[in-house]
């Protein structure tokens, strides 16, 4: 009513109010239009129905949108999860080292923070939904790569070529394929049978390191420091529930034919004696010789206090070592801390790899080739396992270009036959099989320790 | 004045060319568009932002999208999925806990609340200091929250322990005891909360006239008898506003534990639906699911919300 009032101008003009108006709806009209077109639903033509069908794959490798071997000038994007400490060094000086090295190609290096990949998986999972991947990003190989199938880029032009096939540990060879093309480059491996422990506890205790060879005789260990010492035995963090899954299959291991059993394990063929053995053997640790206040701390903080003296031991993966050679930690190898394999696992070396996975249907194919080709020099990867605390696939490497202990890792890495691949960290069971095994510890060995339950979800999730 | 004229003249010409131009006119002049840069943007955007999204989040949750090797196929949509959610034990304990702490947070954020405001509007001293403490809390991040939760209710030498301690009370196991979990984190939610429940009921209690007190005086109540019979009875509307909100937070509890634990898996006891659907979405990538356990999510909350906008609309509020 109060409008036809307002303008001013006669009836017949328009005003200046519904011209703006309409063209601020149109302009919105049109957002909206243009806004939902990149995110397609409709599937690529080439993208095949099961995972990964090898036979589709290799027509896909030599096309590209760029003539030649000439890089275009999008930015090579590669996501990593590696947002703070050691990790954040040794990324820094990779990419500086990559940058150095090939100074006229624009690269992304970008960080996606949060703990065990979850949420850099997240994003990349998104991505990939959209169809708009990142040319490469940090992932575990082995089974973690299965869910992304076809989406992979073939890079086994590059391993054949630089002759990584032969270089590379060769159970990190296998990791690192699906169906039978090679599909990622390690960068780093983690070894997961760890027992580091702290000297002076142990000696106090009387403890001789030498005579634990078992998860038996760990537990009676642990019962004499917990007598003759103030210490906690074994610090463990629960505030997740990955560390405890890796502890029952470090205890798997140690226990007489744990590698066989494991292996078989992780194919769905599950010894149920062998399993509920060493279930009862982690809940025995868990509810007699561990921190009290396990359900509240991560495991920086426990390792925190095995530094200290406050606890004797923590199994973890050998991350826990950038935190001994960081120069203010206030302990020396071997005269503070020492490290022995996971009582009974001394013939193994229970793999877990830092891999780059690439996408297939990139901008910057040529980029994403020199990316990963770098990876798998020898340079690159002693720049990265010095700073990160890991261990490099390569084989051929100069071992006295490492540090003492990762040095040691180092040979045993080129020289053990026993190679275990991890489940909690994603290389022995795919993403599915993996969440299903952390739920069943999750319900059932996190507060009263029931082994029966745990021991039929575990073997549920594997059957799956 | 001009309309009457185009309506007579329309009425009275021949040809129907002229009759879709006045419309037109009319459509044209009317207060329908002349005011549409108002509302037609903001309907846009909340239109294709929320009510797409939600709509197309209940179009994935009926095919049976996972992975993302194939695009999510549109042409047979079935119940699949929600009927494979009834039927997951994890599903119905998940929710079980969402109703929990809905309704336990809520209410014991409100009786809190509530407890506060009439301590505060009987004029204690430095009263507007002692609310904005009060209601400070309500500023720190969930992440902020959920670091220095982890740190009071450690076992060894936090504070929770202390103080009960203090009493003679063994410690307990705030965190690891999934008996207590949900209930340790649901104190915690309500300590942030709580703050906002008092500044309702005290702008409540604002508006209760002073004669209803001295009234009841003369009758001879006692403090507690006036407050249960005639204050808080008068307080409804309040409490409505203040619970519906409290609810919508307390579906928001995810930020909290996805803090407390830096992942998507809480602790055992205090898993709730929201974190259990992120699961499924992002970690088993079965998209699908992940989405009907967030149209039952949904329904939660419209369940919530509902009745309350029922309830306004009658009142002739909305």
């Amino acid at each position: 009513m109060c409008m036809t009032a307002d303008n001013g101008t006669g009836s017949d003009s328009v005003s200046r109010r519904t011209v703006i108006g309409t063209a601020a709806g149109l302009a919105t009209v049109g957002l909206a239009g243009c806004g939902g077109g990149d995110t397609t639903t409709e599937a690529p033509a080439d993208t095949p129905d099961e995972n990964g069908g090898g036979s589709d794959e290799t027509t896909e490798t030599t096309e590209t949108t760029e003539t030649g071997p000439t890089p275009n000038d999008t930015a090579l994007e590669v996501l990593h999860a590696w947002t703070g400490g050691d990790g954040a060094a040794a990324i820094e000086e990779l990419t500086s080292m990559f940058k150095e090295e090939y100074p006229d190609l624009a690269t992304n290096f970008r960080p996606i923070g949060g703990t065990g990949n979850a949420t850099l998986d997240s994003v990349v999972a998104r991505r990939l939904a959209n169809r708009n991947p990142p040319a490469a990003w940090q992932a575990w190989p082995g089974q973690n790569i299965t869910q992304y199938g076809g989406l992979l880029a073939n890079i086994t032009d590059i391993w054949e070529e630089n002759g990584y096939v032969d270089s590379m540990n060769s159970m990190a060879a296998e990791q690192c394929q699906l169906n039978g093309e090679y599909r990622s480059m390690p960068i780093g491996s983690h070894r997961m049978n760890n027992l580091f422990y702290n000297v002076h506890v142990f000696e106090e205790a009387g403890v001789d390191p030498d005579s634990v060879d078992s998860p038996s005789a760990l537990l009676d260990a642990f019962e004499t420091i917990g007598e003759e010492t103030d210490a906690d035995p074994m610090t463990h963090a629960m505030s997740s529930t990955w560390p405890t899954l890796q502890l029952v299959f470090q205890n798997f291991l140690g226990l007489e034919g744990g590698y066989d059993a494991y292996m078989n394990f992780i194919e769905g063929d599950v010894d149920q004696e062998h399993l509920t053995e060493a279930l009862e053997i982690t809940a025995e640790m868990l509810q007699n010789h561990i921190n009290s206040d396990a359900s509240t701390i991560s495991f920086t903080e426990g390792n925190q206090q095995m530094m200290e003296g406050n606890a004797g031991s923590i199994q973890q993966g050998n991350w826990a070592y950038g935190m001994y050679r960081a120069e203010d930690s206030g302990v020396e190898y071997q005269t503070d801390w020492d490290w022995m394999a996971y009582p009974g696992t001394e013939d193994m070396y229970m793999l877990h790899i830092d891999a780059f996975t690439f996408a297939r249907d990139t901008e910057t194919p040529v980029k994403q080739k020199t990316w990963a080709e770098f990876v798998g020099t020898a340079d690159a990867q002693v720049a990265f396992g010095n700073l990160k605390g890991c261990i490099p696939l390569r084989t051929d490497i100069d071992t006295s270009r490492l540090t003492d202990f990762l040095a040691l890792n180092a040979e045993h890495l080129a020289n053990k036959e026993k190679f275990p691949p991890t489940i909690a960290h994603g290389l022995a069971l795919p993403p599915e099989q993996m969440d299903a095994a952390m739920t069943a510890i999750g319900n059932n060995f996190m507060g009263p320790y029931d082994v029966e339950a745990a021991a039929s979800a575990l073997t549920d999730a594997v059957s799956q | 004045m001009a309309r009457t004229q185009d309506a007579v003249a329309e009425s009275g010409s021949t040809a129907t060319g002229y009759g879709w131009q006045q419309r037109l006119r009319r459509f044209w002049k009317s207060d329908f568009l002349r005011s549409s840069p108002y509302w037609a943007i903001p309907l846009a955007i909340m239109g294709l932002a929320v009510y797409g999204g939600i709509i197309w989040n209940f179009l994935i949750s009926l095919t049976d999208y996972e992975g993302f090797l194939q695009p999510p196929d549109y042409s047979q949509l079935d119940f699949g999925m929600y009927v494979q959610a009834l039927g997951d034990p994890a599903v119905f304990s998940t929710g079980k806990n969402t109703f929990v702490l809905l309704l336990a947070f809520t209410t014991v954020s409100l009786v809190l609340g509530l407890f506060l405001a009439i301590l505060l509007d009987r004029d204690i001293r430095q009263k507007s200091k002692v609310q904005t403490i009060y209601l400070l809390p309500m500023a720190l991040s969930f992440v902020v929250t959920a670091q220095f939760w982890l740190w009071i209710y450690n076992f060894n030498n936090g504070i929770a322990n202390r103080v009960i301690g203090v009493f003679g009370l063994g410690p307990i196991s705030w965190l690891g005891d999934q008996t207590i979990v949900l209930w340790a984190i649901i104190f915690a939610l309500m300590w942030q909360f709580s703050g906002y429940a008092m500044v309702v009921y005290l702008a409540g209690l604002r508006a209760i006239p002073d004669e209803h007190y001295e009234a009841a005086k003369v009758d001879g109540a006692s403090t507690v008898k006036m407050y249960w019979r005639v204050i808080i009875p008068q307080l409804k509307g309040a409490t409505i506003s203040a619970a519906v909100v409290l609810m919508v937070f307390g579906m928001k509890a995810f930020d909290f534990l996805y803090s407390l634990v830096g992942g998507y898996r809480p602790p055992n006891g205090a898993d709730i639906l929201a974190t259990k659907m992120v699961r499924e979405a992002y970690a088993n990538l079965n998209w699908a699911y992940g989405a009907a356990i967030a149209i039952v999510l949904f329904a939660m909350a419209l369940g919530v919300i509902g009745p309350y906008l029922v309830y306004e609309y009658r009142r002739n509020n909305l």
